[in-house]
């Protein structure tokens, strides 16, 4: 997929006006894009900013719901309980640990699916992307349930069927303790979301120029050492852009663990957390305080991407 | 490309498709069990019974459930509907004109869609109540607007970039007024593209759980994913789980249908927003 | 298309509603509901054709509640009418839909079916209209204890028995007779462990982490002869817990021990009530402590064909086990009773139909049809109800011994605490556990740590 269109800026351009005309038009130009995207803009300021701004000013009270009486300013209080409970830096590992597993199974098992999907044969093509297009359209809670239900002791047709795997049997609760919960949890989510990365994977795979393959097979190159010299390098930016989106995503666990486990044997991850203090125990303060932290966690996650890895979205783009 | 190459694509892709639609099926043969059978522990019902769905269209769970396909798919549309609108007139900025604030709207649209969606709930809930939206359509598709937008605005800027502007002033000067021009040129050129963000814009909005369970509290607003927590057995003791995989079969099925009519679309828009912008 | 609210009963109630809240605050009791109504009616808008409509918030059951509203709404001969809203099928999400809604100041919620360990708090934000003084003796009249108990905040009748539940203690006849066990007397968990080791069977008791794990550690700590709150105090950190006393070591001691005995389900940290009344239909069943409604169960999966009429056949029941042999148990007590939302027009409505759907005929109907024991005593000696339910008067004699799990306005966190530290029961230490139950809920309390 490589870009065939000009940039906007040389198109739009007149090469032989004069001067004036230049700046009145780009003046007219400029007040008619932001009359066309001013809508969105402030749509988007609207839904998100003004709702991180108001969870700033409340986390800093003692607020609950159902005692609006005794609401009363803390300051950085509610940050200090909540960065003084063990139950946060649990909640945070959890959620890392998550990530972590599920975005690199997601990167070595989508590269593969992008693989197979750029050498399947054209007759099988479209089968096999409508089929890796149905796990990423699926609901998430839809999953999650297919996969409590298939794991789960009752319902379940796993313990029957992986009867042979040493550490399964007809007796395995998966959802009993901390171990056996997440990999049920990161399974789900790895099925759900891999799609998504290798799409991605896809894209970046044929941004391969196949001149450098074709040199490299001349050379007597194998074909692991094409994929490491040739390949890889020429998609680094398609992969870091998949990690940065996967990662970010990842980080905001929620429906899985909230249908599959409700954050039992310290499944909770940091969403989860936020969401039980505000919705279930209407600490409208504290809940807030958890939110404005996982919003640090995620600005900083991307922030880290962006500057550490040099992850370019303008590159990935195609503008180079 | 050798032959024995080629049976191994083949088996991959084969075993892809095993991949991808497993899950399904297993919840599709669990909406067939009766409720005695839940419990046999193989893949497949011992008699295939259609008391699940009977359950949830028609018998107990119905009071639930159909309301909230009907939001759901109300909600849904509306939400992508503006999405799609306000996003086509800021892709049409952001791939045709030169404007300094281009960079700021692109990358503002790319913090919202990496926001965690639990930071804004909290407040949102607090404004909602005060305000008289929650639990009402509006209060839900205001906040599906911050998942769908920001997607749409990428996807679709994508899309006009590779719209070759050019021949719309050919036309013109081929004696097309402005209009003809633009209607005949350029919508056709740009419908694709509308059309796809839409699709995906849809999948975003149709997935929500968080909005769903905190905004809502009755089958006045409540979504599908939400009310799926809601069902119950046969008393409240009793695990609802047939009643579930049935609810869970009818949503899959717009997806499902959706995935298989566009899946060409819909896999250059998933690319073409992420990768290019 | 319809976006709007579309369950509010009396939307044009809207603006007036918080004056006229104030003045009935003001008046109190059921003459000044009276005046509320009447000024509400002369206000118009609401009401078409003079039928009022009632929103009543209920917990999923199997149709019962909305039978009941039919059956009221047909005997109210037009004078109200009664539609159902269904609340989420866990204690805590029932809670968390119905706050949220009246935190939001909805004044749709007219009458609302409420877990008793949420009276309290309720009361306490205001979100419950007061019972009228001349109302309350007739609701508490000839009704189980317990379920008057947890009706009362602040020495008043804050909401309205409906039907009161408890635990027993079902056994398969021919396990305990194999185990050489006297079911006609108290038996004890300790009993029950070695009978259904020597027996190679399954103890069923709910092991998770949900409200079903506080109903049993009440449960134990209460049969023990201690308490999960032993002295209330206005302020929440004033509240003095009970976990580091004797009973509530002992009441750890014997989680611990159904949870190592070998003698539970694998899947014992994730069971259910759903899971144990499977395992009891099973062949490994032996004993199994659960509501009443495994009965209709069991009844029902044979007639579906999937279960064998000797199964239930060779039910028995009995009381609680004991704790201690010398000390009666206290079994656990749930059920619903009903509230009236605050912020409702139509309060005065609200409690004449409260007095239909409480009323003898409707509690023995639901009793019989969905397995949830009545609150009024005297239903227990209707002849339908024994012939339906022959465990009735087990039933009631436990009624008359259950415990209330502590009632106070900060329950959730209580329970929520209770549900961090004793989960998994495997995990519980009788000699340290009570220590951390009692460290981490005072400082949830004392706003000092999550939950």
């Amino acid at each position: 997929m490589t870009q065939t269109t000009l940039p906007p800026v040389e198109k739009t351009q007149p090469v032989s006006s004069p001067r004036g005309s230049i700046s009145d038009r780009s003046r007219a130009e400029r007040r008619l894009g932001w009359m066309l995207a001013g809508p969105a803009f402030l749509v988007m300021l609207l839904v998100t900013a003004y709702p991180i701004l108001q969870a700033v000013y409340e986390s800093l009270f003692s607020y609950r719901l159902t005692d609006p009486n005794n609401r009363s300013f803390v300051g950085l209080g509610n940050y200090w309980v909540i960065l003084s409970d063990p139950l946060w830096w649990q909640s945070l590992g959890v959620t890392v640990l998550i990530t972590v597993i599920t975005v690199a199974v997601e990167l070595v098992l989508g590269f593969a699916l992008a693989l197979v999907m750029a050498k399947a044969l054209s007759s099988i093509r479209p089968v096999v992307r409508a089929a890796i297009l149905i796990p990423y359209a699926v609901i998430t809670v839809v999953s999650a349930f297919a996969w409590q239900f298939a794991f789960d002791i009752d319902t379940g047709f796993v313990n029957s069927w992986f009867a042979w795997l040493p550490g399964v049997s007809a007796d395995t609760d998966w959802f009993g303790d901390f171990g056996t919960s997440l990999v049920v949890v990161c399974a789900a989510e790895i099925w759900k979301t891999t799609p998504f990365i290798s799409l991605l994977l896809l894209a970046g795979l044929a941004q391969v120029p196949e001149v450098l393959q074709e040199a490299a097979k001349v050379d007597g190159a194998t074909w692991w050492q094409r994929m490491r010299k040739v390949t890889i390098p020429n998609m680094k930016a398609a992969i870091m852009v998949a990690l940065l989106f996967r990662s970010l995503d990842a980080f905001r666990v929620f429906d899985s663990i909230f249908i599959m486990t409700g954050g039992a044997n310290n499944t909770e991850s940091v969403s989860f957390l936020a969401y039980r203090q505000t919705i279930a125990r209407l600490e409208i303060g504290l809940g807030s305080a958890v939110s404005v932290l996982l919003f640090l966690c995620v600005v900083l996650i991307a922030f880290g991407f962006i500057k550490g890895f040099k992850v370019d979205l303008a590159q990935a783009r195609g503008d180079r | 490309m050798s032959s024995r190459e080629r049976t191994w694509w083949i088996v991959g892709g084969i075993l892809i498709v095993i991949y991808a639609l497993f899950p399904i099926a297993w919840i599709v043969s669990l909406s067939f069990k009766s409720a005695a059978d839940i419990a046999n522990g193989q893949f497949l019902p011992t008699t295939w019974s259609t008391e699940n769905y009977s359950f949830i269209l028609t018998g107990g769970a119905s009071d639930l459930f159909l309301p909230a396909l009907r939001n759901s798919f109300g909600i849904c549309l509306i939400a992508t509907a503006i999405s799609c609108l306000l996003a086509m007139f800021a892709a049409y900025a952001i791939a045709r004109l030169d404007f300094p604030g281009k960079t700021l709207i692109l990358s503002t649209a790319l913090a919202v869609a990496i926001f965690p969606v639990i930071s804004i709930v909290t407040p949102l809930f607090n404004v909602w109540r005060q305000i008289g939206l929650y639990d009402t359509w509006p209060g839900l598709i205001i906040p599906y607007l911050s998942l769908t937008l920001p997607i749409s605005i990428w996807t679709m800027s994508a899309f006009f970039r590779e719209i070759p502007w050019e021949m719309e002033q050919a036309a013109q000067v081929d004696g097309a007024t402005t209009w003809q021009a633009f209607r005949k040129v350029i919508v056709p050129l740009a419908a694709p593209g509308v059309f796809t963000t839409a699709i995906i814009a849809f999948f975003i909005a149709w997935n929500d759980f968080v909005y769903g369970i905190s905004l809502t509290s009755t089958s006045a607003a409540r979504p599908v994913p939400a009310a799926l927590g809601l069902f119950s057995g046969a008393s409240q003791f009793e695990d609802p789980t047939g009643g579930i995989s049935a609810a869970a079969v009818i949503v899959t099925i717009p997806v499902v249908v959706l995935v298989l009519l566009f899946q060409r679309r819909i896999v250059a828009g998933l690319t073409n927003g992420a990768v290019k912008g | 298309m319809s976006i709007g609210r579309q369950v509010t009963g009396a939307g044009g109630h809207r603006l007036p509603r918080s004056p006229l809240r104030r003045s009935r605050r003001v008046l109190g009791g059921g003459a000044a509901a009276l005046v509320l109504a009447s000024t509400l009616a002369a206000c118009g808008g609401g009401g078409d054709g003079g039928s009022q409509t009632l929103t009543w918030y209920i917990n999923p059951d199997s149709g019962g509640q909305a039978e009941i509203a039919a059956r009221c709404t047909e005997a109210a001969g037009g004078a109200y009418t009664i539609t159902t809203a269904v609340l989420p099928r866990q204690a805590a999400g029932q809670r968390e839909q119905l706050v949220r809604r009246l935190a939001a100041n909805d004044a749709s919620i007219d009458i609302m079916s409420l877990d008793p360990i949420f009276v309290p708090e309720f009361a306490e934000a205001g979100f419950l209209a007061e019972v009228p003084e001349d109302l309350a003796d007739q609701f508490t009249e000839n009704v189980v204890p317990a379920s008057v108990e947890s009706s009362t905040w602040d020495d008043r009748l804050a909401a309205v028995p409906f039907w009161a539940n408890t635990q027993l203690l079902w056994y398969r006849k021919s396990v305990a007779e194999a185990a050489g066990l006297d079911m006609s007397q108290p038996v004890t968990w300790d009993q029950l462990i070695t009978a259904a080791q020597s027996q190679g069977v399954l103890i069923g008791a709910q092991g998770l982490r949900a409200e079903s794990l506080t109903v049993w550690l009440n449960a134990l700590i209460e049969s023990a002869g201690g308490s999960i709150i032993e002295e209330q105090a206005e302020a929440p950190e004033d509240i003095q817990l009970g976990f580091e006393s004797e009973p509530a070591a002992r009441a750890a001691e014997v989680m611990r021990a159904v949870a190592d005995s070998g003698a539970v389900s694998p899947a014992f940290s994730t069971e259910n009530e759903d899971a144990s009344a499977t395992g009891f239909e099973g062949e490994n069943a032996g004993f199994m402590v659960n509501w009443p409604f495994v009965w209709p169960r069991a009844l029902a999966a044979v007639e579906g064909g999937t279960l064998d009429q000797s199964v239930p056949d060779d039910y028995g029941w009995t009381i609680y086990p004991r704790v201690n042999e010398d000390d009666p148990a206290a079994p656990p007590f749930g059920g619903i009773n009903l509230g009236i939302g605050a912020l409702s027009p139509n309060v005065d409505l609200a409690f004449e139909a409260v007095q239909c759907i409480t009323s003898e005929e409707n509690q023995a109907y639901y009793f019989t049809t969905n397995g949830n024991p009545a609150s009024n005593l005297a239903v227990y000696d209707d002849p339908e109800v024994i012939e339906v339910f022959p465990q009735a008067p087990v039933i009631r004699e436990s009624l008359e011994l259950a415990a209330s799990r502590p009632l106070t306005a900060y329950y959730n966190e209580v329970t929520g605490g209770i549900q961090r530290v004793y989960h998994p029961p495997a995990s519980v230490d009788p000699g340290s556990t009570g220590a951390e139950a009692q460290e981490l809920i005072g400082s949830i309390l004392a706003g000092e740590q999550l939950l």
